[in-house]
């Protein structure tokens, strides 16, 4: 292929740029110039605004924005920190030994085709409508990928690689800090990913089918208020917080493993 | 109708954050000229810009100053006319070998029937009967390279583009695609710029061998072979018969000194 | 490779069943031991017995409006519907936006910025837009399915050696032919990946997308149940939604698995 002599990052800023300018425009012609899609359906920019100044300043379902949403943020750190605790180390076990897989299969045979949300009504009933029944669905969402794909992470590692490693005279616990845990450090990355996607899915779930506060609270009210550009402005919170949250995912994910290409 | 020239050509490759500062000249200032239907061979050694050539003469990239004829016209893209057989085969391991010698012509529009005529021809003629059903991975690393070969003339391309062909063979296979390259040249002849690190294989196969120095990339001689071929009859006998001849061997050494000379040549 | 790892002795297929039966066993019986020993209230946590039997009284008499199999069947249609768009629509945007670098620049800050809104969110726009028709839960699992769709098919573009692109350019192929032929191909382990990933993301939106906005469906039956605290119910309904997302996972990687065979990668 012929290339261009434009360097590839400045470009790609540019058109990206454009891109949701367009966007931008289109959505104000559609809404304020010419009514095609009524105020009913989505909100032009100026309610937008409208709205996100309301629920900033005086606040929407009993608090102001930042509240809200601080208060996701903090279930989901707390379900997701929990589910990592408790699953990396257990993916790290099935991987490891045959035996405890095999042991442990069973249970997670069960646990795992069982869709997270699945676990809302559950976690109702036991808990009720406050925040440990949404910290507990949290876990169970992101207990499993983070599970199953440091597990995998393990067993992916090359033999050849740990053929070395024991040729070299490693012991096993040299063989599982030097060899295994760096290995599988990328898959378990992936499923840390995985599993912060899942806890967000989750709460706004949990917080939609029933809470006290949260953006998934706020979600809920709009929508029975007939508000919708309240409904885009918490959507975009949600949006904002799960991008902020991976991407401070992904700097921990390369200040770990130094040795990857991007 | 084939003719490949290259008009003082250059390639200097942007390199980012690079402490020695400034670019790198892969190519600084080439210019050959290969006849029609000649058979062009090119060694040099590593990084002498000799693989960036050929993917230039393909339209894969361009130069950075200079240009590249074929048959008169500038090189603007890859294209059937040009046709490159790569060293890892390039194969499309989901289609079977017939598909894959099948392909230029289904690009082209070529009728089912009209397809496989020239697959049958081409399994026979490279040796592969029997193979037409099976996949690239299930065949040895010869005969994917026969299938390559065939896939390219297949379409009966103007050019023919060979980037070290034979490099992934091993020694005993190689020879034999050897021998079997020059019937086909003989054969059906066209033009032919083929890459090479092995002088042996330059030198038996090509009528000119065009040696190169890298730092930055250059022309360092141009080597006619075609006249001793043709006087002492090497087309007459076998590739062993013909390696030990002392015309072959004079020109092998020849060769091999000069590319030592290039490869004496302080790296960066 | 396990073994290579643990550097004992490789354990026998024999051995791993029998660990894996005393997990079983541990599993249903602290579980059953639990409700029975009466540390928790039976309105709580059923023990496994009772909710086999909601299960199956399911079956036969109707809850919430429909049988268990009818309500599954609802369920499925909706699944089938969004996650079928979502591949007809992903998959190939993936492959032109890896294949056309202008296209990955336009789509990418896009497709970026939307993903990460939680597919659940859309359910009140959905639920405003198509009430509790089959719409909304089909747009949900959309959402839910589009991305990795997109992204594998992206990545498995992206993949593809670049020797096989320059060979078929080479010989002459059109920019549609590459996408179709090599590309796609090419791509197919990574997008077959995908639709495993997609099939479940789409599975756990519809879930989601019932639970708040439908009128049938083993989503909406877990509400009703949830509502009038019958815990036995629900959790029956948890099972049957996690065997069918079992079903269809396995589904999904044998069709891996012939991926694989086939293209010579098993």
């Amino acid at each position: 292929m012929l290339h261009r002599r434009i360097p590839a990052i400045s470009r790609r800023f540019a058109v990206g740029t454009l891109t949701l300018l367009a966007l931008l425009g289109l959505w104000y012609i559609l809404t304020t110039l010419t009514g095609a899609v009524g105020p009913g359906r989505f909100p032009s920019p100026a309610q937008f605004g409208a709205a996100f100044t309301q629920i900033a300043i005086q606040g929407y379902g009993g608090a102001p924005l930042l509240v809200q949403a601080l208060h996701s943020l903090k279930l989901v750190v707390m379900g997701f920190a929990v589910a990592v605790a408790i699953g990396v180390p257990l993916g790290l076990a099935m991987g490891w030994s045959t035996r405890f897989e095999a042991f442990a299969n069973p249970i997670f045979l069960v646990l795992r085709p069982i869709p997270p949300l699945a676990w809302i009504p559950l976690a109702i009933v036991w808990l009720g409508l406050g925040d440990t029944a949404k910290i507990l669905v949290i876990f169970f969402a992101a207990f499993v990928p983070a599970v199953i794909n440091t597990w995998t992470g393990v067993r992916n590692i090359d033999p050849t690689l740990v053929a070395a490693a024991r040729v070299h005279g490693a012991s096993s616990r040299h063989l599982f800090t030097d060899v295994v845990l760096p290995g599988a450090m990328p898959m378990i990355f992936t499923g840390l990913r995985l599993s912060l996607q899942a806890s967000w899915t989750t709460l706004v779930a949990a917080e939609l089918v029933g809470a006290f506060f949260g953006l998934g609270r706020v979600l809920n009210l709009a929508y029975q208020d007939i508000y919708p550009a309240m409904i885009a402005v918490a959507m975009m919170a949600v949006g904002i917080l799960g991008a902020a949250t991976t991407r401070l995912l992904a700097e921990l994910e390369t200040r770990m493993t130094p040795w990857r290409q991007p | 109708m084939s003719r490949i020239v290259f008009e003082n050509v250059t390639k200097t490759f942007n390199r980012a954050g690079n402490r020695a500062g400034g670019d790198f000249v892969a190519i600084g200032g080439v210019s050959i000229d290969i006849a029609e239907k000649q058979f062009v061979a090119v060694i040099g050694p590593s990084g002498c810009g000799k693989t960036t050539l050929l993917r230039m003469a393909a339209g894969l990239e361009a130069p950075s100053s200079g240009r590249v004829t074929v048959a008169g016209r500038p090189v603007a893209g890859p294209g059937p006319d040009r046709a490159v057989v790569f060293q890892q085969f390039a194969l499309f391991p989901w289609k079977t070998v017939r598909e894959n010698i099948a392909f230029g012509l289904k690009c082209r529009g070529e009728s089912a029937a009209a397809r496989e005529r020239a697959v049958q021809r081409y399994l026979t003629l490279m040796g592969l009967e029997g193979t037409a059903d099976s996949y690239p991975h299930q065949l040895s690393g010869g005969m994917q390279q026969r299938v390559a070969i065939a896939r390219s003339y297949a379409i009966d391309p103007a050019v023919l583009l060979m980037d070290e062909p034979f490099g992934a063979l091993d020694a005993q296979t190689r020879t034999m695609m050897q021998e079997e390259l020059v019937r086909l040249a003989r054969t059906s002849p066209r033009t032919v710029l083929f890459i090479t690190h092995s002088v042996d294989e330059a030198v038996y196969l090509a009528d000119r061998v065009v040696v190169m120095g890298r730092n930055p990339g250059r022309v360092v001689a141009v080597v006619d072979i075609d006249a001793v071929r043709q006087r002492e009859g090497w087309a007459a006998r076998s590739i062993d018969d013909v390696m030990e001849l002392p015309s072959f061997t004079h020109l092998r050494s020849g060769l091999w000194r000069m590319l030592r000379e290039q490869l004496g040549g302080r790296s960066e | 490779m396990a073994a290579a790892l643990t550097g004992g002795r490789k354990a026998a297929p024999s051995e791993l069943a029998l660990w894996s039966l005393a997990g079983a066993v541990v599993f249903l019986g602290s579980w059953q031991l639990v409700t029975a020993s009466g540390l928790v209230s039976p309105r709580q946590l059923p023990g496994p017995l009772a909710v086999l039997g909601a299960a199956w009284t399911m079956t036969l008499q109707p809850y919430a409006g429909s049988t268990l199999q009818t309500h599954l069947f609802y369920s499925l249609q909706r699944y089938g519907f969004g996650f079928g768009l979502a591949v007809l629509v992903g998959v190939p945007l993936g492959l032109v936006m890896g294949r056309f670098r202008l296209v990955d620049d336009i789509v990418a800050p896009v497709f970026e910025s939307l993903r990460f809104v939680a597919p659940l969110a859309w359910v009140p726009f959905a639920a405003l837009w198509f009430g509790t028709g089959i719409g909304g839960p089909v747009m949900v699992i959309f959402t839910g399915a589009l991305p990795p769709c997109v992204i594998n098919a992206y990545r498995g573009a992206k993949l593809v050696e670049p020797r096989l692109i320059e060979a078929a350019q080479t010989l002459g192929a059109s920019e549609f032919r590459i996408i179709r032929e090599v590309l796609l191909p090419g791509a197919l382990p990574s997008i077959v990946a995908g639709l495993r990933v997609s099939a479940g993301l789409g599975w756990q939106s519809l879930i989601g997308a019932e639970l708040i906005v439908a009128a049938a469906g083993i989503g909406y039956a877990m509400t009703q149940a949830q509502l009038t605290i019958a815990p036995s119910i629900v959790i029956a309904c948890m099972l049957a939604i996690g065997v069918i997302g079992y079903l269809i996972d396995i589904a999904l990687r044998g069709a891996e698995r012939a991926v694989r065979r086939r293209w010579g990668q098993a």
